[in-house]
């Protein structure tokens, strides 16, 4: 059986935590506790160390996927899940462009430590407001389409959308392991 | 009532000076915000709450999830000395880092200690 290891990874209430228990087969390992800073303002609860899902891909093929908590605080956090990934999708909240900046310093700070594929997943894409991808890919450092990560939008509670944008980031890590990028 | 920072600031620094082999404590939120810390130079009070929060919260899921109950406390032993993080109450986390020389008994006897002091406050 081979284990493949996504990482979810975004700011404070992109939507991470709901993304794994959507699509995960068995209970949900989290470590949620009660915000006390400003997630407060998104919601109740916060990840503090990271949650945990699985998800059987085919008959031999395990996805194994690890969602970050949101605050940079937990840095620590980020650097030893992102050393094991095979790939991760980075979680954008589309409609709260103040958010962008911050989701742009937890990529760069991925890309430092791994050379794994990112693929971006825009939630709250419904919502007033919500900018549309080419803007969100500008804001976030990609100003041509040509040569940027290949950009999804998903409702991290519906499980067949979850499930599309885990499709996607699994087919774009084998596209890059047949042709490597140059 | 509101909590006071320097009430608890106190209690964490006559902790750490008055007893041997202590090197810092913190109290921290659940959710790895400093409450009050007393830290050795050079560790940034910050990412020391959120190492906490992120510790306790995993051995609490390992009590639940592997059948070993509620935890009392997080014990880290490394080759230069002691991380212990225990529980106190709802609201908060106490760190407490100890050289290896230690002596571990009096140093969970002055945890209980503290810890009941602290609860004090935090109430």
């Amino acid at each position: 059986m081979e284990i493949m290891r996504l990482v979810v990874t975004g700011p404070v209430g992109a939507g991470k935590s709901t993304f794994i228990r959507s699509v995960s087969e068995i209970e949900v390992v989290d470590t949620d506790r009660r915000a006390t800073d400003d997630a407060l303002l998104i919601k109740k609860r916060t990840t503090v160390a990271f949650d945990f899902g699985r998800l059987q891909f085919g008959p031999d093929m395990a996805l194994h996927l690890y969602g970050t908590p949101g605050q940079s605080r937990f840095d620590f956090m980020w650097d030893i899940l992102i050393q094991k990934a095979h790939a991760y999708i980075l979680l954008v909240a589309a409609h709260r462009p103040h958010e962008f900046r911050e989701a742009r310093r937890i990529m760069t700070f991925m890309k430092q430590r791994s050379p794994a594929p990112m693929i971006i997943g825009l939630t709250h894409t419904d919502c007033s407001g919500a900018w549309d991808a080419a803007n969100i890919a500008l804001a976030l450092g990609y100003p041509d389409p040509a040569r940027r990560p290949p950009i999804v939008a998903v409702n991290a509670n519906e499980t067949a959308s979850v499930a599309q944008a885990v499709i996607s980031l699994v087919q774009f890590t084998w596209a890059g392991s047949l042709a490597p990028a140059t | 009532m509101a909590i006071s920072t320097e009430k608890l600031t106190n209690i964490l620094q006559s902790f750490v000076t008055s007893t041997t082999d202590i090197q810092g404590a913190a109290v921290v939120t659940p959710d790895g915000l400093p409450l009050a810390a007393c830290l050795p130079g050079g560790m940034d009070e910050e990412r020391v709450s959120a190492m906490s929060a992120a510790m306790l919260s995993l051995g609490d899921r390992i009590g639940s999830e592997l059948a070993r109950g509620g935890i009392d406390r997080i014990f880290v032993e490394g080759d230069k000395g002691y991380g212990i993080l225990t529980s106190c109450g709802e609201d908060a986390v106490f760190l407490v880092l100890a050289d290896k020389a230690a002596k571990q008994g009096l140093l969970m006897l002055e945890i209980k200690r503290t810890l009941a002091d602290l609860k004090a406050v935090l109430m």
